[in-house]
């Protein structure tokens, strides 16, 4: 059985599905994991914490009582082929099927039922032909049922179409009114997410706010600003690692592509195989078929790899002309520039009250259009127009300890940087012999941050002796000569001042260090270091961050399960080389959850990650033994990077390779296992009511009711703090779990573990585990691309 | 007409290359090539494809079409849209596409005033009482400057596998050569048009006797009579409107002040920003002693079209059109902008230029320089 559910091929033809490849079943219908979970059939809610009213970006889809969908199955005598003209034929009968109804060829679905079960009628083609049309009633579909889903989905595809919205990917914006941010060559298009769905009470429109930025500029505009800005001889590799990966968008038609390559040797002027066999060339080509002109006859040409079948197109590459496809999305180079983002957010982070507004838009824009109206009223089908509110829970915050002091944060903040500093760690490791590299211009800065570091030590209860200072020339192999030659088997670590944020120097000094020599790294930009207002903050942070990576310990919370292990897994993909996927995985080695083991399964394409994930696991498992002089009697996996729709592939491939592998480590090992999949990527929002207004929900909601779903045993907290713009919620998914513990339990513990990761003296948005994982794969996908030096598993090397 | 025509030893089995309705479709794109209409109606649209691909011919102003079949007309006529890229960056021209469900038998004053109108492989679908009022209502009043039908030669059926009574179950009935020119010849001489024939989908060779596959013709309006003709049917005929429209779509274009102001603020900040990066990087050079000139870089990726270095020679020649540096804040007189072919071209006057960036760009208090801060350009 497939995952999902389908009406039936036709309609993913009616241009109402998801554009964009084969169609994904993104909500992971079908998958029934609670059913599986004996002691959350009856309940899987929390109880503890204080009411919160909350209201969220749902609204509820209501049906006139008694309302069904008929589906019925068409039959032509004799056979017709062409699906306009078994629709022309069909709709004949108009008089007795009505004006409102959905055909795809073969399957009729109808808000009224027909007289009669099976029914037939006679239709004539212009030319005589009687042809005998056969309409059976095959299906009568209550409110809830999957095919009545994925209609509602359909259907409000349509409306958004009649509202003229233009869909891009998944979601839908509004082009007559964009933002231009002409600085920058941006326009912004608003526009909405949407699905509906059956949620835990009833069927709601999920619906949020959605900013397509677009660019003003075509990849020929782009790769000419970028010639002006870099040398020659580094342009197409500069140009290239700039541009693949990125989505563009055609001129010409509304479609997406991702740039996989540029062809530096062809140009415009090549020619091309078309279907029907003949020569063209791609300046002819683009004149006759959509009369654009293609002005510059030098020009690369960009590759698209096509994977999967898109409509009429077979997978393979596919020739895009720079200057007819315009760029869409950031930069990486735009994401750090700082003015830009500040430029962007002004429009794409709602606050609350702003958000809730746009939202409610939608919502507007439906009840305002007459036709929209009507195609709903024919069927029976109606839109709240308020939002849904219902009650949530917010927990108290966790108390901080930290070696025998005890500390409250504000929650309302959910930081507790100020409260702890200048305290003792739990656990320091110290600076005895340790160096510190940089080159001849930095030297002063070096200098300062060895100075800094003597003052906010001590109290730390960090001992330090002087660093082994090494002066080096600008260059990699000078910075990797001066590690070869300076690290003893004594070395604690190595700091390296860098004097740019040049990717390849660091990419270098870390794949060093991780792998060929194993020994905990730290590299700072000089930059950062050199503004003195600033440079206490940064040197007492590096100290801490230092510390966690000689495998030091900064605070703790309470937690009182024993013998669990936690896990955090996540994955990092190789775009640019697309070849390789990292997972990261984490596991706690002691009860206070204050270290760690790490490893990670570098994955070549084509290979299942899950077999990496089990080496680890028992690896993990042998050293937890190592530490607790035990196995755990409980293992809690938290799993994080799954895509929308891998849920299955989750449940039924990965889980029960975890169950394989604990079996694999003895007979009478039977620990509890549970398998949580957390998920940031969401369109869920929370509003908090607060006297007339909305205000983001304070840290430590937890939501288990209304936008929950009843297959699932599943439930949403909010554990960061934001300052501006409206906090994502994230998602909890148990999909396994033997555990017996309490969902109240499972949910205080998940927002316990959001408390301990140490790059931040606060509250995240997931469990430190999902956090330590997602650094380790980032750091092994991006600079070292292979699986770091087991001798640091037991260190946060990665931070 | 440049379709290529597959040459093969007849076989029995007569395959276009490219197929018989692209051929078509092809021939009124060269047609509108050739006579550059503005307004363009097909009647019997269909599916929309032939307008789809008439959307892109840049001489059209306003597309319509005319279909008996609603649902027909709806299932794909939002590719008659305005894509994203026309958002990004708006046409020259302005361009309205509307679908009209009504017959070709009614008259309706929203198909007046029209430069060309095509009926292709329509005729053949009327009933014999549509078709005695099709010449009146297309010749007459709509009088249109040029009018194309096409429909089924029958001389070619029996070259066709398959095809007994009609090559498609709708059709009411296929004429040969002769009986469509008498028919044309008949519309054509009672409302003031010439008309030629011709044709897409060659015989094979050997039976070149029995004409293209499918025959066109190709009506136009003759000088003296056509005014005499539209105002008559104008005048006379103060018909009400019978189409029901069920799309409409009108195409983002600069001549519309809304879009043009877009497109020339940004293009006036984009080009200051160059001009701003060109002035500091030259002072950076002056002081590294840098000899590595970037102007002076030749490379296989060669703009064909020199793209800012010939502007900024320019600049250096008149001195009060010279950008210049004063504490963080760059000035870029406007003069020196509206220089830029791209900017010029897009407001066409300087006092254009001035009214449209108002209020949008910085400008120093005389108004006559674009401001620029230098402040964020590094980090």
């Amino acid at each position: 059985k497939t995952i999902g559910l389908q009406i039936s091929a036709g309609f993913q033809e009616l241009s109402l599905a998801d554009r964009g490849g084969r169609r994904r079943d993104f909500h992971d219908l079908g998958v029934n994991t609670r059913q599986a979970i004996e002691h959350v059939q009856e309940s899987k809610t929390g109880s503890s914490g204080v009411m919160i009213k909350l209201t969220t970006n749902y609204f509820r889809l209501t049906s006139r009582p008694q309302w069904a969908l008929y589906q019925y199955h068409i039959d032509y005598s004799p056979e017709m082929e062409a699906r306009r003209l078994r629709s022309v034929l069909l709709f004949q009968h108009e008089e007795l099927i009505g004006k409102t109804h959905a055909f795809d060829g073969s399957i009729l679905l109808l808000p009224k039922r027909l007289g009669n079960k099976v029914t037939e009628v006679f239709s004539r083609t212009r030319n005589g032909e009687d042809v005998k049309i056969t309409i059976t009633l095959t299906n009568e579909l209550p409110p809830t049922s999957p095919t009545c889903l994925q209609f509602y989905n359909i259907i409000f595809r349509r409306l958004l179409k009649m509202l003229n919205l233009q869909q891009i990917g998944r979601n839908y914006y509004n082009p007559t009114d964009p933002i231009d941010i002409p600085n920058h060559r941006l326009m912004v298009w608003p526009g909405f997410t949407s699905s509906i769905l059956q949620y835990e009470e009833s069927i709601m429109l999920c619906t949020d706010v959605s900013h397509k930025v677009l660019r003003n500029e075509t990849v020929l505009d782009f790769m000419y600003g970028l010639y002006y800005q870099v040398e020659e001889q580094r342009f197409r590799d500069v140009c290239t690692k700039e541009l693949i990966g990125f989505v563009v968008l055609t001129k010409y038609n509304n479609r997406t592509y991702r740039v996989d390559d540029i062809d530096w040797d062809a140009n415009p002027q090549c020619t091309f195989r078309k279907a029907d066999g003949t020569e063209i060339s791609y300046v002819d080509y683009y004149k006759r078929q959509y009369n654009q002109e293609i002005t510059d006859l030098n020009q690369p040409v960009l590759i698209s790899q096509c994977r999967r079948k898109r409509g009429s197109m077979i997978p393979g590459p596919v020739v895009l002309i720079p200057e007819l496809c315009f760029l869409t999305g950031l930069t990486e180079k735009m994401r750090n520039d700082f003015n830009m983002m500040k430029d962007l957010a002004i429009h794409t982070r709602l606050p609350p009250e702003q958000r809730q507004r746009e939202i409610g838009k939608l919502i507007d824009y439906i009840q305002k259009d007459d036709n929209v109206q009507k195609e709903l009223r024919n069927w029976g089908l109606s839109f709240d127009s308020n939002l849904v509110s219902f009650t949530g829970r917010v927990v108290q915050g966790e108390k901080i300890f930290q070696s025998g002091n005890v500390f409250d944060y504000n929650p309302q903040f959910a930081d507790w940087s100020k409260e702890t500093r200048g305290a003792p760690l739990i656990c320091a490791k110290p600076l005895e012999n340790w160096l510190l590299i940089y080159t001849r211009r930095n030297y002063d800065i070096a200098n300062t941050l060895l100075q800094n570091l003597f003052k906010v030590t001590p109290s730390m209860g960090i001992r330090m002796n002087k660093a082994t200072m090494i002066e080096v020339d600008d260059r990699t192999e000078a910075y990797l000569r001066a590690l070869q030659q300076s690290i003893t088997p004594d070395t604690n670590i190595a700091v390296c001042v860098l004097s740019s944020s040049r990717k390849d120097k660091y990419d270098a000094i870390k794949k060093y260090l991780c792998t060929d020599c194993p020994i905990p790294s730290q590299c700072v930009i000089a930059r950062t270091l050199s503004k003195p207002q600033t440079a206490m903050a940064i040197a007492t942070k590096i100290a801490l961050q230092m510390n966690c990576k000689m495998g030091g310990e900064l605070w703790s919370v309470e937690i009182p399960l024993k013998q669990v292990m936690i896990v955090g897994i996540d994955c990092y993909h190789d775009t640019l080389s697309g070849k390789q996927s990292i997972a990261g995985f984490v596991a706690s080695l002691n009860q206070t959850m204050t270290r760690w083991f790490s490893r990670c399964a570098v994955q070549s394409r084509g290979q299942e990650i899950v077999d990496g994930l089990k080496a680890c696991l028992q690896t993990a498992l042998r050293d937890w033994f190592k530490w607790n002089r035990s196995l755990p009697s409980r293992i809690i996996v938290y799993r994080d990077g799954v895509g929308d729709g891998q849920l299955y592939t989750l449940v039924n491939y990965e889980v029960p390779q975890f169950l394989d592998c604990l079996k694999s480590v003895g007979k009478d090992y039977n620990p509890r296992l549970t398998v949580i999949v957390v998920k940031k990527r969401v369109n869920t929002r929370f509003f908090a009511q607060s006297g007339g207004g909305f205000k983001n929900p304070p840290p430590g909601t937890i939501v288990d009711v209304e936008v929950t779903r009843p297959e699932w045993y599943d439930f949403f907290i909010v554990s960061q703090a934001v300052r501006n713009g409206c906090v994502a919620p994230t998602h909890y998914n148990v999909i396994y779990d033997t555990s017996k513990l309490k969902p109240d339990h499972v949910q205080r513990l998940t927002y316990k573990l959001c408390h301990v990761y140490y790059n931040w003296s606060g509250v995240i948005r997931v469990p430190a585990p999902c956090q330590y994982a997602h650094k380790l794969a980032f750091l092994v996908g991006q600079s070292i691309h292979r699986e770091p030096n087991l001798l640091l598993s037991d260190k946060l090397y990665y931070l | 007409m440049g379709e290529t025509f597959q040459e093969e030893r007849f076989t029995g089995v007569v395959k276009f290359r490219p197929p018989l309705y692209k051929q078509r479709y092809h021939f009124v794109k060269d047609l509108v090539g050739k006579y550059k209409p503005k307004k363009v109606a097909d009647l019997g649209c269909a599916d929309c494809t032939l307008l789809w691909m008439l959307k892109f011919c840049s001489c059209i102003e306003v597309l319509a079409g005319v279909d008996i079949c609603a649902s027909v007309m709806k299932e794909k006529m939002h590719r008659l849209s305005p894509l994203p890229g026309d958002y990004l960056q708006p046409a020259e021209r302005s361009l309205t596409v509307t679908l009209h469900h009504g017959s070709v038998a009614q008259k309706d004053p929203c198909m007046l005033g029209f430069d060309l109108v095509t009926c292709i492989e329509l005729i053949e679908h009327l009933e014999e009482s549509e078709l005695k009022k099709f010449p009146e209502v297309v010749f007459g009043f709509m009088a249109p400057t040029i009018v194309v039908i096409s429909n089924p030669n029958s001389e070619f059926n029996p070259l066709l596998p398959g095809v007994t009574l009609f090559r498609h179950p709708d059709h009411k009935f296929e004429w040969n050569r002769a009986q469509f020119q008498s028919w044309a010849l008949e519309a054509a001489g009672r409302y003031g048009y010439s008309v030629e024939f011709t044709g897409v989908g060659h015989p094979p060779a050997g039976m070149e006797n029995v004409g293209f596959c499918t025959q066109i013709g190709v009506f136009v309006r003759k000088q003296t009579v056509n005014t005499q003709t539209s105002e008559s049917a104008q005048s006379e005929k103060p018909t009400e409107a019978v189409y029901k429209t069920v799309f409409k779509a009108v195409y983002p274009s600069l001549t519309d002040e809304k879009y043009l102001q877009n497109a020339v603020v940004g293009e006036v900040v984009f080009t200051a920003q160059i001009i701003t990066r060109s002035l500091l990087d030259s002072s950076m050079s002056e002081h590294e002693e840098n000899n590595d000139d970037p102007t002076e870089r030749k490379s296989k990726f060669q703009p064909s079209v020199n793209y800012f270095s010939e502007d900024l020679g320019k600049l250096v020649v008149e001195k009060s059109m010279k950008p210049f540096v004063n504490g963080s804040v760059v000035y870029i007189p406007l003069k020196t902008i509206f220089s830029f072919p791209k900017v010029k071209r897009l407001c066409g006057t300087f006092e254009q230029l001035r009214k449209l960036i108002a209020g949008k760009v910085p400008l120093s208090r005389d108004g006559s320089a674009v401001l620029l801060s230098t402040e964020h350009e590094n980090e």
